[in-house]
């Protein structure tokens, strides 16, 4: 071979050629061959998911007045990788953040990429703490937005609101059982980060925006929880009982306009709070009602046309022997209607309404009713109550039923009872929520009254409360439940508490009072229960005289809010005995 | 021969090389702009950044405000005004109320009246 200049170039060439060839295989080999592998530890190094958080929807009252929101947080989030002076982080960290020094040595100390330093750090102190990390040019700590819930009303209402973990999921009232409209969903961006751990913009993955939860406006004015709320403090001043459930209902929609419960607990301190303080009581707690359960007998009895208003009802001068047992009165009664069965709360009268309707049929009227079965209001923990079947009653049970006793009720199957008389005779579900609707305030669902069943005809209902205005009459049980102006129907009760160890307390009562006005067209539905109320002397602890006037008190306050017309004005003085005897016991 | 030497070793492609400069400066114009637009980008990218965290804290501020307004507005608030006599109500009484519409009574109404049990309200 002749090694001239030709020749000399031609090797060259080729030997550029192979050397680029092979430069460029591997590049094909990297870049398509190994492309994914490669991309994947790309990522893994620079490129990480960042949650954008929804923000969780806000609960109003009826009125639109705030009862939850959001306040936005931030989270301290580091990463041990980026950290380029540990003791110097510590230091400013321990202070800012009032952890303690090992505890930050310990978390960012080692190789882990994310770890949370503190949660719900206030705007202002991450704002703070950002800006001395800067100028001390520290790395590895991050801020992440989020958020805190707030409840601005604090106590007021909080078995119905009820609250979040933290993790912002609901679990108790409104925010659990409407944990899917409340929560949102929350959206995601691909970041990469700089070697300062800053966000290159330019490299912006892929993203989705968050959807933010849903507003809920329920059915409470918080005017007349307010109305409620106040009532209960003193009560509780007054009476101390172990406990208080107050409710008030729009009969003919069902919807709850105000629910309290005592004991209760701040919101905004939950994680304070005792469980004990902690239940809805109106909706999870079983009594045995008590007289207030008669207007279901005397309702039956009217509807069935076993009885009228006015048939007679001998009520065997107080003593009545059934089954072997006696059934007592507080009062020795001879005859009296079925409208004074009711007026006078007579226990042998109910009984033996009872006995004309039979087993089936009050067993039938009772379901009827709703007793038994869940309500189905959009609150969590909601029970059924107690209610047998015939088949496994007593000899006696007939002529106990009727008056409250081998039954158990909720406090809300109770008002529901009362606002189906109120109704004319029709049972309406009871609910809570009123609307759905988006961060903007457009509704996108309301719910409209739901109409269960008609459980008496309306001649039935009018009769009975034409009867039940008499309770709170000066011939009634419960003349302190009367309302100034206003003519109400109401029905008292008192039963005795029932011992876990079986039997009854001695001395301890379940009182309460259920009523609603105007009587001729009702415009809402209340119930006081008042658990173990100590009064001054214990003949005193009935319903007509401890729930009564509590009810009348709400009562005539919720009528000047809701800007009733009073009836008239009626100042008659008091001459009945048995309300001389109330004021002795609310001195 | 003088003539056609020089011919031969010195003549330059004139249209060759101007192709060639021509391709050259838009290389490199290219690359320029690349560059350039890359950094533009960059810059597009921070600046976007940097909106996007003032409207954050914007929103921010917005909310905390709007809490700050809902505490100071809420009922347990206002009470506790009210109570430390910040501010003061007066119940409207009855006589000060002008209804324009006067209920009709029923008949049935008289049959029973309720009592009114002032001593025992408070």
């Amino acid at each position: 071979m002749r090694w001239n200049g030709r020749t000399r170039c031609a090797l060259v060439c080729v030997g550029f050629i192979t050397l680029y060839s092979l430069f460029s295989f591997r590049l094909v080999y990297l870049q398509m061959v190994k492309h994914d592998e490669f991309a994947g530890l790309a990522a893994e190094k620079h490129v990480h998911k960042q949650v954008i958080y929804a923000e969780r929807g806000a609960i109003f009252d009826a009125n639109d007045e705030v009862l939850a929101h959001n306040i936005p947080v931030e989270t301290v989030v580091g990463d041990a990788t980026h950290v380029n002076d540990l003791p110097a982080l510590g230091a400013l960290l321990s202070s800012a953040l009032k952890i303690s020094q090992s505890e930050i040595a310990e978390k960012l100390g080692g190789d882990r990429r994310y770890v949370v330093l503190k949660r719900e750090l206030s705007e202002t102190a991450a704002g703070a703490l950002r800006e001395k990390l800067r100028a001390q040019n520290l790395r590895g700590v991050y801020f992440e937005r989020d958020s805190s819930r707030v409840y601005p009303n604090g106590p007021m209402l909080c078995h119905v609101v009820g609250f979040t973990d933290f993790n912002h999921r609901g679990i108790q009232g409104v925010e659990c059982s409407m944990e899917d409209y409340l929560h949102g969903q929350d959206g995601y961006r691909y970041i990469e980060h700089d070697r300062a751990g800053q966000e290159i913009v330019l490299y912006r993955g892929q993203e989705r925006a968050p959807h933010n939860g849903y507003q809920i406006h329920l059915t409470i004015d918080l005017n007349l929880q307010n109305i409620v709320e106040n009532e209960l403090d003193s009560v509780m001043s007054e009476f101390s009982p172990k406990k208080a459930i107050v409710i008030l209902m729009r009969p003919k929609t069902g919807e709850i306009l105000a629910m309290a419960n005592r004991p209760n607990f701040d919101l905004n301190l939950r994680a304070e709070a005792k469980p004990e303080e902690m239940k809805n009581r109106a909706i999870i707690d079983m009594m045995e009602p008590g007289s207030t359960f008669k207007i279901v007998v005397a309702a039956a009895a009217l509807n069935e046309r076993k009885v009228r208003p006015d048939t007679p009802i001998f009520c065997e001068n107080g003593r009545w022997s059934f089954g072997g047992r006696l059934l007592h009165d507080h009062k020795a009664y001879a005859d009296l209607s079925v409208q004074d069965v009711l007026v006078k709360s007579s226990n042998i009268g109910a009984a033996k309404l009872a006995l004309l309707l039979g087993d089936e049929k009050f067993y039938e009227y009772i379901r009827s009713f709703g007793f038994g079965d869940r309500s189905g209001i959009e609150l969590p923990g909601e029970i059924g109550g107690m209610v047998h079947p015939p088949q496994a009653w007593s000899k006696i049970s007939i002529t106990r039923i009727p008056m409250g006793h081998e039954v158990a009720v909720t406090p809300l199957q109770m008002i529901m009872a009362m606002a189906t008389i109120a109704n004319g005779g029709i049972l309406v579900a009871p609910r809570i929520i009123k609307s759905v609707a988006t961060e903007d305030g457009e509704s996108i669902s309301r719910f409209a009254p739901v109409v269960v069943r008609r459980v008496i005809s309306p001649q039935t209902a009018t009769q009975l409360g034409l009867a039940l205005r008499g309770v709170a009459s000066d011939r009634g049980t419960a003349a302190a439940a009367a309302v100034p102006g206003f003519i109400i129907s109401g029905k008292t009760g008192t039963a005795q508490k029932v011992d876990s160890k079986g039997g009854y307390e001695q001395g301890k009562y379940i009182v309460s009072f259920t009523g609603y006005l105007p009587a001729e067209h009702p415009e809402f539905v209340g119930l006081v229960v008042l658990d173990d109320a100590h009064t001054d002397k214990p003949e005193l602890n009935y319903g007509g005289l401890v729930a009564g006037p509590i009810f009348s008190r709400i009562a005539e306050k919720a009528a000047r809010y809701l800007d009733l017309e009073p009836h008239e004005e009626i100042d008659k003085p008091v001459t009945a005995g048995r309300v001389a005897l109330t004021n002795a016991a609310h001195r | 021969m003088n003539r056609r030497r020089k011919k031969n070793l010195n003549a330059i492609n004139v249209p060759s090389l101007a192709r060639w400069i021509v391709i050259t400066a838009f290389l490199g114009a290219t690359g320029l702009s690349y560059v350039y637009l890359t950094l533009q980008l960059h810059d597009l990218g921070d600046r976007r950044k940097a909106l996007e965290n003032e409207l954050k804290s914007l929103r921010t501020q917005n909310e905390v405000a709007r809490v700050q307004v809902a505490a100071l507005t809420s009922r347990s608030a206002l009470q506790r005004r009210v109570k430390e006599g910040y501010i003061k109500m007066i119940p409207i009484s009855e006589q000060n109320i002008v209804r324009l519409s006067i209920p009709a009574r029923s008949a049935d109404e008289n049959d029973i009246q309720p009592v009114v049990n002032r001593k025992g309200r408070r």
